[in-house]
């Protein structure tokens, strides 16, 4: 009789335990995001039906929309871009045992910081773009590094202090557009716009900021699983037992894992500001780092699975407004709808129907809320 | 209607199926017992919703010409879009009061409207393509914050005429009017009631943000009207900080009642909800409409927050509705100004307090109100 | 924290409060309501997230759990008419909240954040497509004057002189505090927290215990989000718990798990609201009230970094607990 510590085990995120195969038992765990995606429409369905509204309509217009225009498409690998980002922020702590729940946070801190660098400087997009965006990210590493050496080296729970750091990067932030870094002789809060050479070009439809977000999630992928220092990640948060007699330093990957999570969020806010809003504004950015949560549960902490997961939520937050111009049905239903697709996928719902009872090891990421 | 009702009974029932389908032995009956509770208490909170969607379908009432927008580029059909700030159209607020001024231009012209709420700032662009994309005659674009999305939408956009509420115009766009008002004028009138009404020679205001300009304009307004009417009067104003700053109405009632409790005897709530928490508050005090009032703002808050009905002096009115139907209508009639239209602003009825401001008071006030209106009386409010 | 640091802070704000009541007898009077009334529903989120956690369960869906419940309440007590009824309403709702999160983070051992944060993100999107206008509240909750204690001098007109909520918070966490701490179900609730297999072993069904006492948990919630909603704003609007149900988890660690901390603390991050805002209405100095609003969460890390080891959560929380 032992409590379990999970995080150390079993990040919950592999495929049916072979030893109890069930019928379905073979077919890969992509089929638990897609049933439960499915079946959260179906629900989501119900409720466009009650306000008597076609749901197949009302889903046609959803994506037909989204996905049958230039326009619709480029809105959509707008949306999705900081969705890649932060669903890989939180991927990553997933990896090495970190639930990183402060990827908004860390996607503000970067945004405002990739703003501050887009206008303070005057110099060629060569060296501008990069520099922008690389400080952006500094500044989310940065950021989550607060949480990282908490836990590495205070065993403070890196769940508690990215809820606080959340909170204090929202007030931080918003001092920062209303006051220091406030656009002059203007009445709003926000920064002045960046310059014309730190903005992110697009290749004909394709903004760059969604390639660059791809790019990152494909090497995430490849890093996870084929590097060394990918392979560190996995050992410390299956099993920090065994990567400390493998000679890993446990803390400073704790570390590392955290500030290159914060880096990816502060990307995302990065290209947010460069690419699409061309400065900072505190309204913008709101709730695309808790995306990011539903994004890597979904993609279940797999990299690349990340890209598809965040063009589904991309496409469902861009063909909101065009739900409501076509049917009237509010916007929020596509929150409604990502709540119960969260509620699916990582509650043993519709993994006990697929597969057979129990046989599904459960999700546990987090390990320990404190010392 | 009773459609968000049955949406909600079956989201709680889908939980309870779910919980049920796969619950464990462990607990299988307590789990069971939490999901039966569940469906009665569940229906019972959304059982409001009914009334809502009789608001979704305005122009059915309208001598109907145009009844959908599925051919507005014809000449015969006139189609009205607005898209809102981040906001609902039944924010009791500006967004409501734009929505219910395109709605009375659809019914005067048998014109058809529709809206979308916008849910992220960075989508205002998008969401006025929704309209242009099908040939909308006129756009209204609600709040300050939309101000350069306008500019953008209506240079792209020659032939739709635009209306930017509360966008002041730099540079005149021929087919863009910004609907502006005078707040301070409106915040002042308001003030000089206030300071002629008060007992204790203090007056309060619990405000939404700084940051944004016609909320300072009104707070501004409404202490210069104070200290005209009344120059030993001590006027306390608080603004709640930018962030969330429209929607907390908790903080607008603890702030109300700390300067109902340090002796002030008349507090202006301006700030969506923000200053809505403030007067219900204050009609809760003790005295409420007899000596201790509250001032409302940008509507008829006698309608809008009935709770506040007890202590409701006056709005600081921006005759919203009306401004956004003129210019409507305007655009109807190929009338359509271009650059900046002064909306009227003025001070709601009195309602209950009817009885209890004296006829002096009231007629000092209207003289104030005129003497605004016709540039005799200026606030002196400029923003830095 | 040592409680020594405790005592010297705590000693330091009575004597100012004290100095400034004779300074200023009606402003100083009016920013402690302002405090308190500020901590209410944020003493009663502390109070979820304590039990909870002495449990180990970790709830950080307070917050949507305080937003369905005030949605319910308000709505139930417009309707209904009664705004006893929509009280309970509301408090039923927040158990059933809880009960969903017990369901989640117990029966089905999912990972805890994840059910909380299922929780935050339902709630926020069912309560705003839900919503609609129109809705008044039947009346007003009573403001309950105790005779002679209300009229000692600056305690009196500040403590016994509120709503039944406001009462109801603070018997709650001294209460809590007792349960806690002198009774068998708190020592069964902390061993369970602490070290499940030990109380197993003696015969306590962790499972259970735990399940109960989320989804009563749960109820708190619901009386904070019905407070919101009933008494301290008088309506509900989307998103308008703005915040609380994660000040609360700040407030619950400053708080070291204890309630009657977490109350002091909730009280105290009222008062830094309550003067920031007083200095800036009275024009004296402007705070950037950012500043003031991180407080709570910059403490709470500091607090966290300086003296981690001999302040902590209950060892077992967030740990599903399985029989081998």
């Amino acid at each position: 009789m032992t409590t379990t510590d999970p995080a150390r085990t079993d990040l919950g995120f592999t495929d049916p335990d072979p030893r109890r195969s069930g019928p379905l038992d073979r077919i890969p765990g992509i089929l638990l995001p897609i049933v439960s995606v499915l079946l959260a429409f179906a629900i989501g369905g119900i409720l466009i039906w009650l306000q008597g509204v076609n749901p197949f309509y009302a889903y046609w217009v959803l994506f037909s929309n989204a996905l049958g225009s230039s326009e619709g498409l480029i809105r959509v690998m707008e949306k999705s871009t900081p969705l890649i980002l932060t669903g890989l922020a939180v991927t990553v702590g997933l990896r090495a045992g970190l639930f990183n729940i402060g990827a908004q946070g860390q996607l503000l801190v970067g945004a405002v910081g990739a703003a501050w660098a887009g206008y303070a400087f005057t110099v060629p997009a060569i060296i501008h773009l990069p520099v922008a965006i690389i400080f952006g990210m500094l500044c989310g590493a940065a950021w989550a590094s607060i949480a990282g050496v908490l836990r590495a080296y205070r065993s403070v729970s890196e769940v508690i202090t990215t809820i606080m750091l959340n909170s204090i990067a929202i007030a931080l932030v918003d001092y920062l557009a209303s006051r220091p870094l406030k656009e002059p002789d203007q009445p709003l809060s926000r920064t002045p716009a960046i310059a014309e050479s730190a903005a992110l070009p697009s290749f004909g439809i394709i903004p760059s900021g969604f390639v660059l977000a791809v790019i990152v999630a494909l090497f995430f992928g490849w890093f996870l699983v084929r590097t060394t220092s990918g392979f560190r990640f996995n050992t410390v948060g299956l099993n920090p037992n065994a990567a400390r007699y493998a000679g890993i330093s446990v803390k400073g990957t704790i570390v590392l894992a955290m500030a290159v999570s914060g880096a990816l969020a502060g990307m995302g806010g990065a290209i947010e500001t460069l690419g699409v809003t061309g400065r900072f504004e505190p309204a913008f950015n709101a709730g695309l780092g808790f995306d990011g949560i539903t994004i890597a549960l979904l993609a279940r902490a797999n990299p690349i699975a990340a890209i598809p997961a965040a063009l589904l939520v991309g496409t469902l937050r861009a063909g909101a407004a065009t739900l409501q111009f076509e049917t009237g049905i509010e916007p929020e239903v596509v929150d409604v709808i990502l709540a119960i697709t969260l509620l699916l996928v990582a509650a043993p719902i519709v993994a006990r129907l697929l597969f057979r009872r129990r046989a599904m090891k459960q999700t546990t990421v987090t390990s320990r809320w404190g010392s | 209607m009773h459609r968000k009702l049955l949406a909600a009974g079956v989201i709680a029932a889908a939980l309870v199926l779910a919980s049920c389908s796969s619950s464990t032995d462990e607990a299988a009956t307590d789990s069971t017992a939490a999901a039966s509770e569940a469906a009665p208490a569940e229906s019972t909170e959304a059982a409001p919703a009914e009334e809502a969607p009789a608001e979704e379908a305005p122009a059915d009432a309208a001598p109907a010409l145009t009844t959908d927008d599925s051919n507005c580029a014809a000449p015969e059909n006139f189609c009205i879009g607005l898209v809102t700030d981040t906001g609902k159209v039944d924010d009791k607020s500006f967004n409501q009061s734009a929505w219910e001024g395109a709605q009375e231009a659809a019914n005067v012209t048998g014109g058809f409207a529709k809206f979308i709420e916008t849910t992220d700032p960075k989508d205002y662009l998008n969401n006025i393509a929704q309209f242009t994309s099908k040939a909308y005659d006129v756009i209204v674009t609600v709040g300050f914050l939309m101000g350069e999305a306008s500019i953008e939408a209506a240079k792209a956009n020659p032939t739709t005429n635009f209306v930017g509420v509360d966008q002041f115009q730099g540079e005149a766009i021929p087919n863009l009017t910004g609907l502006v008002f005078p707040e301070d004028k409106a915040g002042y009138a308001a003030g000089y009631l206030a300071g002629l009404m008060t007992k204790t020679n203090k007056l309060g205001a619990v405000l939404g943000t700084d940051t944004v300009p016609p909320v300072k304009l009104f707070g501004e307004g409404y202490k210069a009207g104070v200290l005209a009417a009344n120059p030993e009067a001590d006027v306390t104003i608080v603004y709640h900080e930018p962030n969330n700053a429209f929607n907390d109405p908790e903080w607008g009632a603890a702030e109300a009642k700390k300067q109902l409790s340090q002796g002030a005897d008349i507090i202006f709530g301006a700030g969506g909800n923000t200053g809505n928490g403030a007067l219900i508050e204050i009609a809760k005090a003790p005295g409420a409409g007899e000596t201790i009032f509250c001032i409302g703002v940008d509507t008829d808050q006698f309608f809008t927050v009935p709770q506040a009905q007890k202590c409701l002096l006056t709005s600081a009115e921006k005759k919203l509705k009306q401004g956004t139907a003129d210019l409507i209508l305007a655009a109807k009639d190929g009338a359509f100004p271009g650059g900046n239209f002064l909306g009227n602003t003025g001070l709601a009825p009195y309602h209950n307090t009817e009885a209890v401001v004296p006829d002096d008071v009231k007629s000092q006030v209207d003289a104030v109100i005129a003497g605004l209106a016709d540039g005799s009386i200026e606030t002196g409010v400029t923003l830095g | 924290m040592s409680a020594r640091w405790a005592y010297i802070l705590g000693g330091v704000i009575v004597a100012g409060i004290v100095v400034a009541f004779f300074m200023d007898e009606i402003r100083t009077v009016s920013v402690l309501s302002f405090s308190l009334r500020y901590a209410v529903p944020l003493i009663l989120a502390a109070m979820v997230g304590i039990i909870c956690e002495r449990s180990g369960v970790i709830n950080i869906g307070i917050e949507g759990q305080m937003l369905m419940s005030a949605f319910a309440g308000f709505f139930g007590a417009a309707i209904t008419g009664n705004l006893i009824l929509g009280t309970l309403i509301g408090i039923g709702t927040g158990m059933i909240m809880g009960g969903f999160l017990a369901v989640g983070a117990v029966t089905w051992k999912m990972d805890q954040i994840i059910a909380g944060t299922i929780i935050n993100i339902l709630a926020t999107g069912l309560t705003s497509f839900l919503y609609a206008q129109g809705y008044v509240l039947p009346g007003v909750t009573p403001t309950v004057r105790i005779p002679l204690l209300a009229d000692i001098p600056l305690v009196g007109p500040v403590l016994f002189n509120n709503g039944l909520f406001t009462y109801a918070a603070i018997i709650i966490s001294i209460v809590l505090w007792g349960l806690l701490f002198r009774t068998i179900w708190g020592l069964r609730t902390r061993s369970v927290g602490e070290k499940p297999s030990a109380a197993d072993t003696s015969g306590i069904g962790v499972q259970r215990l735990r399940f109960v006492n989320v989804t009563f948990a749960g109820g708190l919630a619901g009386l904070a989000g019905a407070y919101l909603a009933l008494e301290a704003a008088g309506t509900f609007e989307r998103g308008f718990t703005a915040g609380r149900g994660f000040t609360a988890l700040a407030i619950m660690i400053f708080g070291a798990w204890n309630p009657l901390g977490a109350m002091f603390a909730a009280i105290f991050f009222g008062l830094t609201q309550g003067v920031a805002s007083q200095l800036q209405a009275d024009e004296v100095l402007a705070i950037p009230p950012q500043f003031v609003n991180m407080l709570p969460y910059v403490l709470t890390i500091v607090l966290l970094a300086a003296v981690s080891g001999r302040i902590s959560p209950p060892a077992a929380v967030g740990k599903p607990y399985e029989k081998d």
